[in-house]
């Protein structure tokens, strides 16, 4: 029983660890050349390489996430481009009601949060939210859901289709955020008064500190709250992997099934909660920096 | 959890994805919704400017046909007298030429009259001729007794 039960904790931890890894494709030092990292795909033959993912340096790429993050982007900033350009003049169709309240949405957002002249602030805000919302969309989708089409059609034996729960992506975003807001800064006191800002007045270093953590925190805040989400959803399903284990803990299918659907329900809130905090955040964050204060 | 190279390439997603919205959608998006704030107020204005002419159409339409019934009904009373005038016209002409009839037909009746007093006079002259011829016999020449016969012919 107890051997049981370790062999049970050892495959749990398994299961967690593979739902938590990404496809990597990188740079190994071992062989000193390109592949995927071991045993992650048998897709594309002949490009494996001998290095783990931990063995892996800087430079390897996550190729879920960069082909989730990019394919969402597609359908999404292509849903709306599509729409714009079937527009008519009269009256609008279904479709271009949607994208223009999504539209009207996100611009009204903009107007009374941002008081300075760029041009930049609504599509960087129009473009950070719908991209967000459909990343976290993804954590919507059962959790093995990728792992079995990724086995099915040949071969991708990690596989994640959360780019949120993946910091590469959300960190991207925020350090775009913070170089806009470092641009309008300096566009605004002058790199003199922008520097003074940081470093004298009125905390000293502190205002350096809290410049930094609070673009990092942008970034962390996205990301910490979708990957718990989806750590939560993992942990549910183990629920079910227990069905599959033994017929004795059968009755763990019934509160899987209601925790999942009670989660996953809760869980919209924060899809659309962390993308609409992400577009204010930006929003206000570039108001300050480009207004005089 | 490891930052790595993923980094670079979501950047360059990033802002080719805030590229394409600030060139291609957001642009477009906002001209397409103030054309349409516009269009609809456009609309309004039209509207209310319609209703306005319609009121100011419905005055006029109002004054003209209260000057055509005025002209309508000064028409009728005109055709009315004008009937009338006719009409008196012809009774006047009728009683002139009624008039005139009567007195052609009393002067015709005056001259057969006179024709037959003529004709009975000379009947009676010839009568009374006969007559006195009868009772003078013989003796009394018709011509020497002329003036006689003749102022007795008169007194007739």
């Amino acid at each position: 029983m107890a051997k049981e039960n370790a062999q049970n904790l050892i495959e749990t931890s398994d299961y967690i660890g593979h739902h938590l890894v990404n496809l990597t494709f990188g740079w190994c030092e071992k062989t000193s050349s390109w592949g995927f990292a071991n045993h992650q795909q048998e897709f594309f033959k002949g490009l494996d390489s001998a290095c783990k993912v931990s063995e892996m340096g800087f430079w390897s790429f996550h190729l879920d996430t960069i082909f989730m993050s990019i394919l969402l982007g597609a359908v999404v900033f292509g849903f709306f481009g599509l729409v714009n350009r079937a527009a008519k003049k009269g009256v609008p169709s279904k479709l271009q009601n949607f994208a223009e309240f999504v539209h009207e949405f996100i611009a009204s957002a903009v107007n009374s949060g941002y008081h300075g002249t760029s041009k930049i602030v609504g599509p960087l805000a129009f473009a950070s939210c719908l991209w967000i919302i459909s990343w976290n969309l993804m954590d919507l989708l059962p959790v093995e859901m990728a792992s079995f089409f990724g086995h099915f059609g040949g071969g991708f034996n990690y596989f994640k289709i959360l780019p949120t729960a993946d910091l590469n992506a959300p960190l991207a975003l925020a350090i775009v955020v913070m170089i806009l807001v470092t641009y309008y800064s300096v566009k605004t006191h002058g790199a003199g008064g922008f520097l003074k800002e940081l470093f004298i007045v009125p905390l000293g270093p502190l205002e350096f500190i809290s410049y930094v953590s609070k673009h990092v925190a942008l970034a962390l805040r996205l990301y910490g709250n979708l990957f718990a989400g989806e750590m939560i959803f993992i942990l549910i399903a183990i629920m079910f992997g227990q069905f599959a284990m033994s017929f004795s803990q059968t009755l763990w299918f019934l509160p899987g099934l209601i925790l999942n659907l009670s989660w996953a329900l809760f869980h919209i809130l924060i899809v659309a909660l962390q993308a609409y905090i992400f577009m204010m955040l930006t929003i206000a964050y570039l108001n300050l920096a480009s207004t005089k204060h | 959890m490891n930052i790595n190279a993923t980094f670079f390439a979501e950047l360059l997603a990033f802002c080719i994805f805030v590229f394409i919205t600030y060139r291609y959608i957001w642009p477009s998006m906002e001209n397409l919704l103030e054309d349409r704030r516009k269009e609809i107020s456009d609309g309004l204005e039209a509207a209310s400017q319609s209703q306005r002419k319609l009121e100011e159409a419905n005055k006029e339409s109002a004054v003209i046909l209260d000057g055509a019934k005025a002209e309508a009904s000064s028409l009728i009373n005109q055709a009315n007298s004008r009937a009338d005038q006719i009409v008196d016209e012809a009774k006047d002409q009728a009683v002139e030429e009624a008039k005139k009839i009567k007195l052609s037909a009393e002067a015709d009746i005056e001259q057969s009259t006179n024709k037959a007093k003529d004709g009975l006079r000379d009947e009676v002259a010839a009568l009374v001729i006969a007559g006195a011829q009868k009772i003078l016999d013989k003796e009394i020449n018709a011509k020497a007794n002329k003036d006689i016969i003749d102022s007795l012919i008169k007194k007739i």
